[in-house]
């Protein structure tokens, strides 16, 4: 029955975009309103309850938040007898205090944090109202989720907290994030967020520590890591993502902070760095007697579905019908949680923008449409039953 | 005189008393009521496409609480129109509405016109160069007309603690309040003094007293206002608004100079007419400042008109208009 209505799909995905357009305003206005409501991980609740509002206002069944702050609701399907979830990530890189007010210009938005991840759950939002614009009623339930803690430390704790404690069937997931538009991620390699301190104080300290500081230290930490993990290795992808340290210039710094990630084809691999990672900074803590700790902040375990996948390929499909060249890769890091749920996921992106998880990050406007179109058409395929 | 902490519990709201948005669009439709926003705009290009697609989709669009969103633009040589009407926006030239009252230069010559050009019964004016934009804005001015019909006048202040990130300015305003306006009203007109923040560009009017205002076509346009409309009906006409917090440009204390130079003028000018001080000389319209250029110091002279539009009641092009509406 699916393969039979897929063309029938494909004409319907390259009228949307045109269909769509009357609705830029409130899918911008939304998405000016997310983004200027700060929230760094684990303070997204004034965001919660935005994005719960306006569920309200569309007349979304069950607006609820969960014990992990997720902000929920649904919009009930013509069966009901089984779901789709459609995911956001509500929290952001930025702290409180970072001025969050955006600029909207003729073609593009800027503003922290707007294409990770306001726009995105900016789409969640509107999604109901561009459905019933559209007259597009579903067989399935739709669940509609922004999810809380997915950064950092916050490790996907929103996300896998619906998915450990969910009880309705959920045939498949599709995350939106506000760019890469054409990215379809379907499979997540394993990752560890990692964070290495350097305290120089107490008396065992050496006196060439003691003059270096923290900071230098940190260097010899790095360099070993880098050596464990060299870059032509195909399966392992390291990024140095902060550091920070000291307070003056001629005062050699008596802490230093170093935040990491490492991404790898298989868990136990990554697991066997990170003990790697564990005794070189126990064996620079007793060289120098600084106090080196290492702290795995975040994990997830590689998973996800294959490239041929039916949800993959129907993907695959409704961006191809709209112009766009898909990436297929393995970039997001949620495609394991559904994995381990035993649910089919995929990730995509709205549009295109740049600097992201800068102050100066933005999205480009008109490709918004074809973002939309594309969530719309994926929902409908999962719908139709290419996952069953 | 009426009492003052009366009037503040009374007439003094926070626009989360409004936010029933479906309640406050059935109350206007009940009333038959045309709203019509103005945004006054002169190269706002960073800030204007914002304030349309908030207004457009939320006030008129979600809530159909606003007729019409219009920019009145003095002559910008930025896109500020451009963006403007790509987000919805009606938009003209200041100088293309009733052009054969010419063209003057300055924010109070487009609010004067937008009488003239605008339908609604009530307008709202808001400032072009907010960068924290929201609907309440909006419609927490508006609320309380629609509510109270005695209310003629709303006047937005921000009452939030200030933000104190090296990254957002502080909401200001308050300086050219606070060292020149409030003393003034506190020694000439007291009852004003209540108004926390009389010089905010935010504000809504019902249009039949609107009509009735001459309007200072520079700095001097909101403190005539809450002059005239307090002669004419008295503090009980007033209602504020606290809409929590405004995030602007900063302006230099010099250029504050010239803010208050336009307004004490103004002042002036109404203790004048008004035979409250009769005998006031002349008043010239140069403001004295100076600068240093390495030892030596130098004046810098700005001529600050403040000219007056009439009352738009008195322009035959707009009572023919009006006669012909109603």
């Amino acid at each position: 029955m699916y393969e039979a209505g897929q063309e029938e799909l494909q004409n319907l995905v390259r009228k949307l975009p045109r269909r769509l357009e009357p609705y830029r305003e409130m899918l911008l206005a939304n998405l000016v309103m997310i983004a200027e409501i700060p929230a760094p991980t684990f303070e997204e609740a004034r965001r919660v309850e935005f994005l719960k509002q306006r569920f309200t206002e569309c007349g979304l069944q069950n607006v609820s938040t969960d014990q992990a702050g997720n902000a929920l609701a649904v919009l009930p399907g013509t069966h009901g007898d089984s779901a789709i979830l459609v995911n956001a990530h509500i929290d952001t890189p930025f702290s409180a205090n970072v001025n969050h007010t955006l600029t909207v210009a003729t073609t593009q938005v800027t503003g922290p944090g707007v294409a990770d991840n306001s726009l995105g759950m900016a789409a969640l939002a509107t999604l109901p109202t561009l459905l019933e614009g559209i007259g597009l009623q579903l067989r399935s339930d739709l669940i509609l989720m922004g999810a809380t803690r997915s950064l950092g430390s916050g490790n996907l704790g929103g996300l896998r907290f619906f998915l450990t404690n969910n009880r309705q069937p959920v045939r498949a997931g599709l995350c939106v994030e506000g760019v890469q538009l054409g990215r379809l991620n379907y499979t997540s390699r394993a990752s560890i967020n990692c964070q290495i301190t350097c305290r120089i104080s107490g008396i065992g300290v050496t006196d060439d520590t003691a003059r270096a500081g923290a900071i230098v230290v940190l260097n010899r930490v790095i360099n070993h890591i880098s050596e464990l993990v060299p870059d032509d290795d195909p399966d392992l992808e390291l990024v140095f993502g902060a550091i920070e340290g000291g307070t003056a210039f001629k005062t050699p710094a008596r802490r230093a902070q170093l935040r990491f990630q490492i991404r790898c084809e298989t868990t136990p691999r990554l697991t066997k760095l990170a003990e790697q990672i564990d005794t070189l900074t126990d064996d620079i803590s007793a060289r120098t007697g600084a106090a080196v700790d290492f702290e795995v902040t975040a994990r997830s375990d590689s998973g996800g579905i294959t490239a041929n996948h039916p949800l993959t390929k129907a993907s695959r499909m409704v961006i191809t019908a709209l112009d766009i060249e898909p990436r297929m890769g393995c970039c997001s890091s949620a495609a394991s949680s559904f994995a381990d749920s035993g649910i089919p996921a995929i990730t995509v992106g709205i549009t295109r923008g740049a600097n992201l998880n800068q102050t100066d990050e933005c999205v480009l406007i008109e490709p918004i449409f074809k973002g939309m179109a594309q969530v719309i058409g994926i929902i409908k395929a999962i719908d139709g039953g290419c996952c069953d | 005189m009426i009492d003052i902490d009366g009037w503040l519990r009374t007439n003094t709201f926070h626009h989360s008393q409004f936010c029933d948005l479906p309640r406050l669009v059935e109350e206007k439709n009940r009333q038959g009521l045309v709203i019509s926003l103005c945004i006054p705009t002169l190269n706002e290009e960073l800030t204007i496409g914002k304030e349309i697609v908030l207004f457009k989709s939320e006030l008129m669009d979600r809530y159909p609480l606003l007729d019409e969103i219009a920019v009145i633009d003095s002559g910008s040589t930025d896109r500020t129109l451009e963006v403007a009407a790509s987000f919805g926006a009606d938009t003209y030239l200041a100088a293309d509405i009733l052009p054969e009252m010419g063209s003057k230069c300055g924010k109070g010559e487009n609010l004067w016109k937008a009488i003239y050009q605008l339908k609604g019964d009530i307008i709202i004016y808001v400032d072009a160069d907010i960068k924290n934009i929201h609907p309440r804005f909006a419609y927490g001015l508006l609320a309380p007309l629609i509510y109270r019909p005695e209310i003629k006048y709303v006047k937005a202040f921000y009452d939030r603690p200030l933000v104190t990130s090296k990254d957002v300015r502080a909401s200001g305003g308050g300086r050219v309040t606070e060292i020149l306006v409030r003393p003034l009203f506190s020694l000439f007109f007291p009852e004003l003094s209540a108004l926390v923040q009389p010089l905010s560009g935010e504000y809504a009017v019902r249009r039949d007293v609107l009509e009735q205002l001459s309007f200072p076509i520079g700095y001097g346009v909101e403190t005539s206002h809450l002059i005239d409309v307090y002669t004419e009906w008295g503090l009980q006409a007033f209602g504020q608004t606290d809409l929590d917090q405004r995030v602007h440009r900063h302006h230099a204390t010099r250029d504050l100079g010239k803010m208050a130079f336009g307004i004490l003028h103004t002042f002036l000018n109404r203790l004048r007419s008004r035979g409250i001080v009769p005998d006031l000389p002349t008043l010239t319209p140069i403001l004295h400042q100076f600068q240093a250029r390495e030892e030596n110091y130098e004046q810098v002279l700005f001529e600050i008109h403040e000219e007056e539009r009439p009352p738009m009641l008195d322009i035959d092009a707009y009572r023919h208009m009006r006669g012909e509406m109603s």
